[in-house]
């Protein structure tokens, strides 16, 4: 009876004993696994950003550079290019009782000076926004409408509310202005379109940029897809993901492509922003 | 004849509740649609063989019939259909294959088992519980959802334990042959039709499990989602 007695005893025990062990065993299961994708989402967050930090660097140092080269074309070769029209207008007026072969050659160096000039400066314009600066994302986007109108058989119109609302952060309407331009270029150069419209809508949460074409139109997915988009794309999408921005491209009823780019709105800060103007020279952090 | 059922529920109330409660499983399996999946295809077929067999097992203990025989063919079967659900399971193909021979290797030896004990199988009066078999299951079964757990560990594939099926149908596994891995050979000598012996509660607590893992397996099913499985 009494053997029975422990029987029952130690079956009870062994029994317990496992059961504490699966419980055990379950939990650890678990918690291993938690803690694992906890680590493993950790470490995806401090890659990722990471990597928008080597973007945002990569981004800061070709505006840098940019300006720079700007710099140095207003300072160096814009100086000279003065200098040089100058002598060339006293020359011409040395020249003055000379015959007319040579006046004519000063004059057409004056004018190849000046032409050289007005190069320089468009150069020294597209290189560094400064409109965007002084003025803000619409008045740089017509200017650049204005200039691409002049110089293409294309209708461009624009609309905008943004002067309603106060000017976004420098960083934000750089990457506007940047962003837009690439998909102009690319409607342009690939659409074969006639016409563009461009929307920038700034509402109290996001800023929009809407870049609507009449052209061939592409699918975005497709693209992507057979790993045929260009850096074009990528970039546009880099420079959103730095600012949070998000891209979408729809293809409407009516034909051609449209670009949307959505930003959420950034906090404006106290200061002043940091001045975009071609002739200071940028602190590269 | 009601009356029969209606006593033996009264007089066991522990040993006859799995019996009904392997509907709620199959019911939510067959709702849920996982049969679509291979494992889940044979999990349906295990609650259908099981709740045929406890019925019938039901069914003998009500009209006092010993019905020791079907439990030991159950045994072969439940195990050839639980383990069948790693083989689909298991990455592994060295685990899929020791799997898949054990499966023949204990239906054998089930058999075999079965055999032994009694070797005057026409006696069903006196038909005794397997020995060994029921032991030998309790551990292939932990061993194969422990190769499952530290697969799962290292594959890092379910990002959410609590939403996994299997996860659910595993722990519930893992319960019960962890409370039956002792008490199961201990039953060849208490579960006779003239036995002096018993072991009092400790012979219920698989009950208990039975019971545990059948609700268990019905959460995981519950978490079942068709879409998940869809084929691309």
């Amino acid at each position: 009876m009494q053997d029975i007695e422990e029987l029952k005893f130690v079956l009870v025990i062994a029994t317990l004993a496992m059961l504490l062990m699966a419980f055990f065993v379950i939990s650890f299961v678990m918690l291993y696994q938690k803690k694992k994708f906890e680590a493993e989402k950790k470490l995806n967050e401090v890659e990722k950003g990471h990597n928008k930090r080597l973007l945002d660097t990569a981004l800061d140092s070709e505006e840098t550079e940019r300006r720079r080269i700007a710099q140095d074309l207003h300072d160096d070769i814009g100086t000279m290019l003065s200098l040089t029209k100058l002598s060339l207008n006293q020359l011409n007026k040395i020249a003055l009782e000379s015959d007319s072969k040579e006046r004519a050659l000063i004059r057409k160096s004056q004018s190849l000076v000046e032409e050289t000039i007005l190069h320089v400066r468009r150069i020294t314009r597209d290189l560094v926004p400064t409109t965007l600066e002084r003025f803000g994302l619409s008045e740089a986007i017509s200017e650049f409408i204005n200039k691409l109108e002049a110089d293409n058989q294309l209708k461009i119109s624009f609309h905008s509310n943004a002067d309603e609302f106060p000017r976004q952060q420098q960083k934000v309407e750089l990457t506007l202005y940047r962003i837009m331009q690439e998909l102009v270029n690319n409607a342009i150069k690939h659409a074969k379109c006639t016409f563009i419209e461009i929307e920038l809508e700034v509402t109290t949460e996001f800023l929009f940029l809407r870049v609507t074409d009449n052209g061939i139109g592409f699918d975005a997915q497709q693209l992507k897809d057979s790993n045929m988009t260009g850096l074009g794309l990528l970039g546009i999408e880099s420079r959103l993901a730095i600012i949070n921005g998000i891209v979408r491209y729809v293809s409407p009823a009516t034909g051609g492509s449209m670009a949307i780019a959505q930003i959420p709105v950034a906090p404006v800060t106290a200061g002043k922003p940091e001045p975009l103007h071609p002739y200071k020279r940028a602190r590269i952090s | 004849m009601f009356d029969n059922y209606i006593g033996l529920c009264m007089r066991h109330p522990l040993q006859c509740i799995p019996v009904f409660i392997t509907l709620i499983p199959l019911l939510i399996l067959i709702k849920k649609e996982a049969y679509v999946i291979a494992p889940y295809l044979i999990l349906l077929i295990f609650l259908i063989t099981k709740l045929a067999i406890d019925l019938a097992m039901f069914h003998l203990a009500a009209n006092r019939i010993n019905n020791i025989i079907l439990y030991n063919l159950s045994l072969p079967i439940s195990y050839t259909l639980l383990a069948g659900m790693f083989i689909y399971k298991l990455d592994s193909g060295v685990l899929k294959r020791l799997v898949a021979t054990s499966i023949v290797a204990f239906a054998i030896f089930s058999v075999w088992d079965m055999l032994n004990v009694n070797p005057q199988l026409e006696d069903n009066h006196h038909h005794a519980m397997v020995p060994y078999a029921s032991t030998i299951q309790c551990i292939l079964m932990l061993l194969w959802i422990l190769l499952y757990f530290y697969e799962l560990m290292k594959s890092m594939k379910v990002p959410n334990l609590f939403t996994s099926t299997f996860f659910w149908i595993c722990c519930g596994l893992l319960l019960y042959y962890s409370s039956f891995v002792f008490i199961a050979p201990v039953l060849h000598y208490t579960e006779k039709w003239d036995n002096p012996l018993s072991i009092g509660f400790a012979a219920n607590i698989s009950y208990l499990f039975e019971i545990f893992y059948l609700i268990m397996m019905s959460i995981g099913l519950m978490n079942f989602q068709k879409h998940n499985y869809a084929r691309h």
